[in-house]
């Protein structure tokens, strides 16, 4: 092994490393919290960096290259996965005030500082696929609604839809553990 | 919410100098994301800054998506085997 192809290795091990455990949180939003699929996707997310060090601006943000690479590689999964038939009903869901939601029980949102990030990491990984890559694309990730569609190759519309009923189950589920804790005024 | 809501859809017409509270609410997400036109926009602060039903909803809204994102974007620990083993493979490959 020659001296560059050494330097090569240590300074990507010291640039990518260091982020493992960021890209491993993004695996877990994605795949519902199914850690060992989060393991192998962080593997091989990595590893497709290593392969392309060579195009990698050392200086440039290697955190966001990498969160690149795992998110166009769990999309590759997912689309070939898409045939399968939709998970969930898209059932009416309660909207706005005076509709019997968290923010009826607490319009003030004191219940964000007091619900921990267990809280709305579970109820992330909980939610049904459809719902729950858009929304951690969207609101984690902070892709803009065509981002979005772009990336999961469905409409602009499906993806305002998708969010908008992700984020009220959100409401719900944390509407469910603020009532379990107490939380509630 | 539909698409077919007025303001919703991609083509829109444009923005009325007045939005009643039912239209606002049906913006909200694509109000507090940045994805409404500039006076669609514009239609929607100005009836929130002065509708006491909307204002508070709008902002409860605002800490929700807040909220999610700073939650969802806190990094998870790995497995310190998980490490080794990247660490392997790309010693491997190198040695290829």
């Amino acid at each position: 092994m020659n001296e560059s192809s050494e330097n090569r290795r240590r300074e990507f091990e010291s640039e990518a490393l260091p982020h493992l455990d960021a890209l491993f949180g993004l695996a877990l939003r994605l795949t519902g919290g199914d850690e060992p699929r989060s393991e192998d996707l962080v593997q091989d997310s990595v590893l497709k960096a290593w392969r392309s060090w060579d195009r990698f601006e050392v200086g440039t943000n290697c955190r966001a290259w990498l969160m690149t690479i795992l998110r166009n590689t769990f999309i590759n999964q997912y689309r070939r996965d898409r045939s399968r038939p939709a998970q969930v009903e898209f059932e009416e869901i309660a909207e706005g005030p005076g509709a019997g939601t968290l923010y009826d029980a607490d319009p003030e949102g004191r219940v964000f500082d007091r619900l921990v990030n267990e809280h709305v990491i579970r109820a992330i990984e909980e939610l049904p696929d459809e719902f729950r890559v858009p929304v951690v694309l969207a609101d984690i990730e902070g892709l803009g609604y065509q981002e979005v569609a772009d990336t999961l190759g469905i409409p602009v519309g499906t993806v305002k839809s998708r969010l908008f009923r992700g984020r009220k189950r959100l409401q719900k589920r944390l509407y469910m553990f603020a009532e379990e804790m107490g939380y509630l005024p | 919410m539909t698409d077919e809501t007025r303001g919703g859809a991609g083509t829109r017409e444009a923005a009325p100098e007045e939005l009643s509270c039912e239209e606002s609410l049906a913006l909200v997400y694509e109000y507090l994301d940045g994805e409404l036109p500039a006076d669609w926009n514009d239609a929607v602060r100005r009836h929130v800054e002065k509708c006491r039903l909307c204002y508070p909803y709008f902002d409860f809204e605002r800490m929700f998506l807040d909220y999610v994102h700073e939650a969802g974007e806190r990094a998870a620990r790995t497995n310190p085997q998980l490490e080794r083993r990247i660490r392997d493979l790309i010693a491997g490959e190198q040695g290829d």
